[in-house]
């Protein structure tokens, strides 16, 4: 008897997930090729429902559907008791998941493409010492649940991640980035020409005081503005009550040129999709509107608690019960050029990468950290590298007043799309 | 999966050097989250990887959760070893082992039925929403039994049991937009025992989360600061300890220059060591992922730089010994270069000594994150107190603690006699959590910069 059958004999509600997936990856490491891996995951997940209590359980490998089942019904004796309904089948939005062509991709490729990388950092920095991931992964996952939901959907992900380093002395650069899409894409050769304008930039270093002055955000450092924002749409945490946004729908909470939308069905990337992994459509959301705190994003379960319906972005791991996740969050970009931006600043800070987002207390919007990658910005131009300096501030007053934002943006660790944000004034230490 | 089938896939690699490891990990957990019970469930996480060198060729890997087929993996692994272009790898010679480690038999937490462990984080929960202005919680019973095989194409074959138990409770309090949070707990390869009578620790995060809300943030500027030892452990793991690790040096003729042998980091009260082998600590364990035998290594002897971390790789790569650091997060990761149990010696200083000097400075508390760019640093404190004339005074928030490793380390100026080692730590290296224990006694540092409004 198939698992579904067998559990909807023991619950009121069932639900069977699975995944299958095979990656290959190729690292190279210190400039030469290290390894190639290939990985295979299958799995299973269950959900039920046993008076009213939801139930989870999950196993990889050679589980007994006998221990499956009895970890199941332990679990939903002691489960949350939530008003949660599996959905129907309800059509989705047409969206590109899969590309076969991905998995025919000899593994060789990649090794050129690593090779490729790290010839071309390298000639940027003679010293420089690389590091690449070039990883390519194809797979499925499978859900059935006893409303008579039944999806299966192909997924691919091409993904290369670089990181270079160069040392001299105790002088350290590090910088990162990373392109991710559902097919072969040679985007990686833009993130090569930001990582290329970042090394440039920081062979000059450069001095600078402390105090209060315009701070200019790069994509990459602007995460530690984003983050706070990222946690506080997230259902769970207004479900809580934790989040600062969660009785405050409706109101101006940031200056009006900052928009945020979660858009699942945007082409080419890998978090995009039709359905959510329980099952429910996805689309998409405003989060906030013109600076007003519009939505957030709920799986079932946080929908149901808060007496809502879920905004299809139930996500999950093998081994975790679902939870809330964005698919691609978008916040909306600016007018202006970046290098007018940059023009318009007398003497200030540009923030290229900020170190420990997220220690500290990121949900109350506080921030307090070291920058990693920093540049001196003089008479509108970028004059250098500045070392040892922090920032401080709280996103809750800093972004009620927004000076800029750049009409160029670009995905950052492919998890949401952000232009350059200029900030009028934030306190910056400098012990440089 | 019976020893005869392990070794016939090793047998049947046509690698130079093949190894297998094989996992069952069981997992059972207990979550309150507010006053709602959110999750008990138990899973079965099961699965291998094959790890394979060509010599003229590099490292290939195969990872998988189906076990029918370990000949097909080990023949993945090979393929992918030999399309490797990379510079030649050669491994360190050491003796192999049989053996045998089973855990004790107090460590079987299977026996105990879910409903206590339930009740008892219940328990600890309600501790916690006791306090009026805690308005979440997350409080967390785990417990994990992992079975672990290892077996290489050398002769080694190890069996190790693995437990480890966990009680951890979070604290969130809140007054209008003012959100703060405090944590504790303790996660330890021993049994049931250990996560029980926590009531006071819950109570102390309780208290500590709704303190914060009236705690003044820290003024920005530079300080004299005391470390307790749960810190200072995380700083050492963090800033100095990763630097130690070979295989962030080897490749690098710069960082072996910054990083060489002989170079004075400290004072003379600086010590600092990676020790694999003692009893209960959360790094702990007979061998490594690479069945190289665990033990001491001295990192800092009275300041100047005496060693690092090895894999059998990088050992052979620069001449020095193995020092069994090689670790797997999991079955899904080769093992590399990282710390078991890192910790500052003891000095011989009290903690009153080292604060009654202080005009103004900061007495800095627990660690809630830190991050690292080699030389620069950037450290969140839990919490902390102002020192005002030599005296612990008002509890302060939002303490960041950040600078540079070379110049901070230099600045140590006092080492306390009160070495305590903790009872969490989760190293995130590459491969994400792996369990860690650090260690100090109270260090004080000068000009440490604070981050602050």
């Amino acid at each position: 008897m198939d698992l579904l059958s067998t559990l909807q004999k023991r619950t009121e509600q069932a639900e069977v997930y699975t995944i299958e997936r095979e990656s290959t990856t190729v690292s190279f490491e210190a400039n030469e090729m290290k390894t190639a891996t290939t990985e295979e995951t299958q799995g299973v997940a269950l959900r039920g429902v046993v008076d009213g209590k939801l139930g989870f359980t999950a196993a990889s490998g050679q589980a007994e559907v006998s221990e499956l089942v009895a970890n199941l019904l332990a679990s939903a004796r002691y489960g949350d008791e939530v008003p949660i309904v599996f959905p129907e089948k309800t059509p989705g939005a047409e969206v590109e998941t899969y590309d076969p062509a991905l998995a025919q991709i000899p593994m060789a490729r990649f090794v050129e493409i690593g090779r490729e990388v790290v010839d071309a950092l390298r000639s940027v920095d003679a010293d420089a010492k690389v590091d690449v991931d070039v990883e390519r992964s194809v797979g499925r996952f499978t859900l059935r649940n006893s409303a008579g939901n039944e999806l299966s959907q192909q997924l691919s992900r091409f993904s290369v991640q670089m990181s270079l380093e160069r040392v001299r002395g105790d002088d350290v650069l590090m910088v990162y980035d990373s392109v991710h899409d559902i097919s072969l894409t040679e985007d990686y050769r833009q993130a090569l020409e930001r990582l290329r304008e970042k090394v440039e930039r920081a062979k000059r270093p450069a001095r600078l005081g402390s105090g209060r002055m315009p701070v200019l955000f790069s994509p990459v450092g602007a995460m530690v503005l984003a983050l706070p924002i990222m946690l506080a749409v997230d259902g769970e945490n207004v479900q809580r009550g934790v989040s600062p946004l969660s009785d405050r729908r409706g109101e101006q909470v940031f200056d009006p040129k900052i928009t945020l939308w979660d858009d699942p069905t945007l082409p080419g990337r890998p978090s995009s999709g039709g359905h959510d992994r329980e099952g429910v459509p996805c689309r998409r959301k405003a989060l906030l509107a013109d600076g007003v705190s519009e939505g957030f994003l709920y799986d079932l379960k946080t929908a149901a608690l808060m007496d809502t319906e879920s905004t299809g972005n139930g996500s999950r791991s093998l081994f975790s019960p679902p939870s809330p996740s964005p698919s691609n969050l978008v916040l909306g970009e600016g007018t202006t050029p970046l290098a007018d931006i940059l023009g318009d600043v007398e003497r200030g800070l540009l923030v290229d990468h900020v170190l420990g987002v997220g220690q500290g207390n990121p949900m109350s919007g506080a921030f307090s950290n070291t920058l990693g990658l920093a540049y001196v910005i003089e008479g509108g131009e970028v004059v250098g590298r500045v070392k040892n300096v922090s920032i401080a501030g709280n996103i809750y007053e800093d972004l009620r007043e927004v000076a800029a934002l750049s009409e160029e943006s670009y995905w950052v660790y492919g998890q949401i799309r952000l232009p350059y944000i200029l900030l009028p004034g934030l306190n910056v230490v400098s012990q440089g | 999966m019976n020893r005869e089938r392990i070794l016939a896939a090793l047998d049947s690699s046509r690698a130079d050097y093949t190894e297998i490891r094989l996992e069952t990990r069981r997992t059972t957990r207990v979550v309150y989250h507010g006053p709602r019970l959110e999750t008990v469930s138990s899973v079965v996480n099961q699965g291998g990887i094959v790890r394979s060198l060509v010599y003229d060729g590099g490292w290939g890997v195969s990872t998988f959760n189906s076990l029918d087929d370990l000949d097909i993996r080990v023949d993945q692994a090979y393929r992918s070893a030999r399309l490797v272009e990379g510079d030649p790898v050669t491994l360190a010679e050491v003796p192999s082992f049989e053996d045998e480690i089973e855990a004790a038999p107090d460590t079987d937490v299977s026996q105990i039925p879910l409903a206590d462990k339930k009740e008892l984080i219940e328990g600890y929960n309600d501790i916690l929403l006791s306090f009026s202005k805690v308005v979440d919680t997350q409080s967390t019973y785990a417990d994990q039994f992992v079975t672990m095989t290892y077996a290489n194409s050398e002769g080694t074959y190890i069996v190790e049991e693995r437990p480890l138990v966990s009680a951890h409770f979070v604290a969130t309090a809140r007054d209008g937009s003012n959100v703060q949070r405090a944590a504790d707990g303790l996660s330890v390869p021993a049994g049931y025992r250990e996560v029980l009578g926590l009531e006071d620790l819950a109570r102390t995060v309780g208290q500590r989360a709704v303190d914060l809300l009236s705690a003044e943030t820290v003024v920005g500027g530079v300080y004299p600061v005391i470390c307790d030892p749960k810190l200072a452990g995380v700083f050492v793991h963090e800033a100095f300890g990763h630097l130690s690790e070979a295989d962030f040096v080897y490749a690098n003729p710069q960082a072996q220059e910054m990083m060489v042998l002989g170079r004075r980091f400290g004072r003379d009260i600086l010590n600092i060591v990676d020790d694999g082998s003692l009893p209960g600590l959360r790094g702990t364990h007979p061998y490594d992922d690479e069945g190289v035998a665990m033990g001491r290594t001295e990192l800092v002897r009275e300041g100047v730089l005496v060693g690092r971390l090895h894999s059998r790789e990088t050992a052979a790569k620069m001449g020095e010994e193995v020092t069994g650091n090689a670790r797997a997060t999991s079955y899904r990761y080769p093992p590399i270069v990282r710390m078991t149990n890192t910790f500052i010696e003891a000095g011989d200083s009290c903690f009153e000594q080292m604060i009654s000097d202080i005009d103004l400075g900061v007495y800095a508390c627990d660690a809630i994150g830190g991050q690292t760019a080699l030389e620069n640093f950037s450290f969140s404190a839990g919490y902390g107190h102002m020192i005002r004339d030599g005296q612990v005074a008002e509890l302060v928030k939002d303490v960041v603690l950040s600078g540079n490793l070379f110049a901070t380390l230099e600045s140590i100026d006092a080492v306390g006699d009160d070495l305590t080692f903790s009872k969490l730590g989760t190293c995130g290296k590459g491969q994400g959590g792996l369990p860690v224990s650090t260690g100090a006694p109270h260090i004080r540092i000068q000009d440490v910069a604070m981050g602050g409004r």
